[in-house]
């Protein structure tokens, strides 16, 4: 099912008073030219699940936190934009939660060049 | 409110791994945990972006190291899912009675260091340690390998089950239901493991499905989700086994979930190999060139001895386009805050025992 970005928390409000209230993954597949976002959302009773998808433009990454629909949604929303560089508004700037990289893409972006020489921050290129 | 603040880790005994714990302290009474991870962060989905499916399968068994042959089987589902590939049924049989006994063996990993962590040293954890030995000593047997199996391949395994298999694993089983017993009469008796079990960071059947924990944790506390009743694999819908729920959602009942859990494994490993059909299970040789996948998307989901691991993978000709991995220890972890708030500090480490996180698999 896709979704507007802008009434994301709506939508995930809506379809957990649906039924949907488990909250089993948010992921992200960068495409170049837009980054598709998946929540991945189950019925536990009965057992249904349902993918709820947002694409957002490259130039354009930004999603409205959802973390008060889904309590579970918080470290999966700092991962998101740690490792995509997404910024998440509607809640507090979080420390990060995995890995510090020095001045380089977002590790999980395809323009991240995974097979450069490391450098740090000090270093020339 | 007088608030001490106290470092737990990153290297520290009893947190099983490279964690580090900021503990809030009002008196002995705990404030808030913040967890810090990524110690063990080592890029395994982008790793997985640069290589050919077939050579994957090292790097996701090294996420959870103590349960290898379920992560291995999890991500060769998903290649498989892509690619169209249905294992045959021998395969299907052998790869059922593997998981199984990676359960048991990682279970019996779960209880010895749980009770090292709870203060009964070294009786049960040397037990406990003794019968997974003989659990991994079979699984050499099926896989030549006792630690990282690399065993699962497109279609099947990468050998067969020796000859000899079949029996020693219908007889290691009997002797694994008499020491399952066993355990629970010495250890369930014991007031000190009551004490420091029972009551002792609750967590409700609301805040589970809230928190979304997963596999064991969330069946301690009343919530009946297992993969293998709702999206059954394998030949997991052929044999009469039951996912064992609890309601109290209490450290005992996250330890009686798994014990029960391997009283199950152990009847569906010895209704396996009575029903095992003949026939290879072999499946296809390794080569760099794979088939090229039909299926762009495909989403895996597998219950691991931790709870359910979703796999959504996106496919491109020879290597993934992306891998999403999502594991069961990161949203277990992820609820420690809510679960030890309010308890003692020694009991810390007990709840955190009691979750059985693996930290390779929550840093990725």
């Amino acid at each position: 099912m896709k979704a507007e970005r802008d009434g994301l928390p709506a939508t995930l409000s809506r379809m957990k008073s649906a039924g949907f209230d488990y909250l089993v993954k948010i992921t992200a597949v960068d495409y170049v030219d837009h980054v598709d976002v998946i929540y991945l959302l189950r019925n536990l009773e009965p057992i249904k699940d349902e993918i709820v998808e947002v694409t957002l433009s490259t130039s354009d990454l930004w999603l409205p936190s959802v973390e008060n629909v889904h309590k579970s949604a918080d470290w999966y929303e700092r991962e998101l934009s740690e490792m995509f560089g997404i910024e998440i508004r509607g809640r507090k700037a979080p420390r990060l939660l995995l890995e510090k990289w020095d001045g380089t893409d977002p590790p999980l972006r395809k323009s991240f060049a995974w097979d450069a020489p490391y450098k740090t921050k000090g270093e020339k290129a | 409110m007088n608030i001490t603040r106290i470092n737990v880790g990153p290297v520290h005994p009893s947190t099983h791994g490279v964690i580090r714990l900021v503990v809030d302290l009002d008196g002995d009474t705990i404030v808030n945990v913040e967890p810090h991870i990524g110690f063990l962060h080592r890029g395994v989905e982008k790793l997985a972006e640069t290589r050919m499916y077939m050579q994957i399968p090292p790097y996701t068994e090294k996420l959870d190291y103590v349960a290898p042959m379920s992560y291995d089987e999890a991500y060769v589902a998903t290649v498989e899912a892509a690619m169209g590939i249905e294992p045959s049924e021998p395969a299907k049989y052998a790869r059922t009675i593997l998981l199984e006994l990676q359960r048991i063996a990682s279970h019996l990993l779960f209880l010895g260091t749980l009770c090292n962590d709870i203060g009964q040293m070294f009786t049960v954890f040397m037990w406990a340690f003794k019968d997974r030995d003989m659990v991994l000593d079979l699984l050499q047997e099926a896989a030549g390998s006792r630690m990282f199996y690399v065993n699962m391949r497109l279609g099947g395994l990468n050998q067969d089950l020796p000859p000899s298999f079949a029996e020693h694993a219908l007889s290691l089983m009997d002797y694994m239901e008499k020491r399952v017993f066993e355990y629970e009469k010495y250890i369930e008796k014991n007031p000190i493991f009551n004490e420091r079990m029972k009551g002792v960071g609750v967590l409700s059947r609301d805040k589970a499905k809230e928190l979304g924990v997963t596999g064991p944790v969330l069946r301690a506390s009343g919530l009946n989700y297992d993969v293998r009743k709702a999206n059954p694999y394998y030949v997991y819908d052929k044999f009469h086994f039951n996912s064992k729920t609890l309601q109290d959602g209490d450290n005992y009942s996250r330890y009686k979930v798994r014990m029960l859990e391997m009283q199950e494994s152990i009847r569906i490993v010895k209704a396996a190999v009575r029903a095992m059909p003949e026939g290879s299970a072999k499946g296809m040789p390794v080569k760099l060139r794979s088939p090229v996948p039909p299926n762009r998307i495909s989403i895996v989901n597998r219950e691991l001895p931790r709870g359910e691991c979703l796999m959504y993978m996106v496919a491109d000709p020879q290597k993934p386009y992306r891998l999403s991995i999502r594991s069961p220890n990161f949203i277990n972890l992820a609820a420690i805050g809510s679960l030890a708030r309010g308890a003692r500090f020694a009991d810390l480490f007990a709840i955190l025992g009691s979750l059985d996180i693996i930290m390779g698999c929550v840093d990725r």
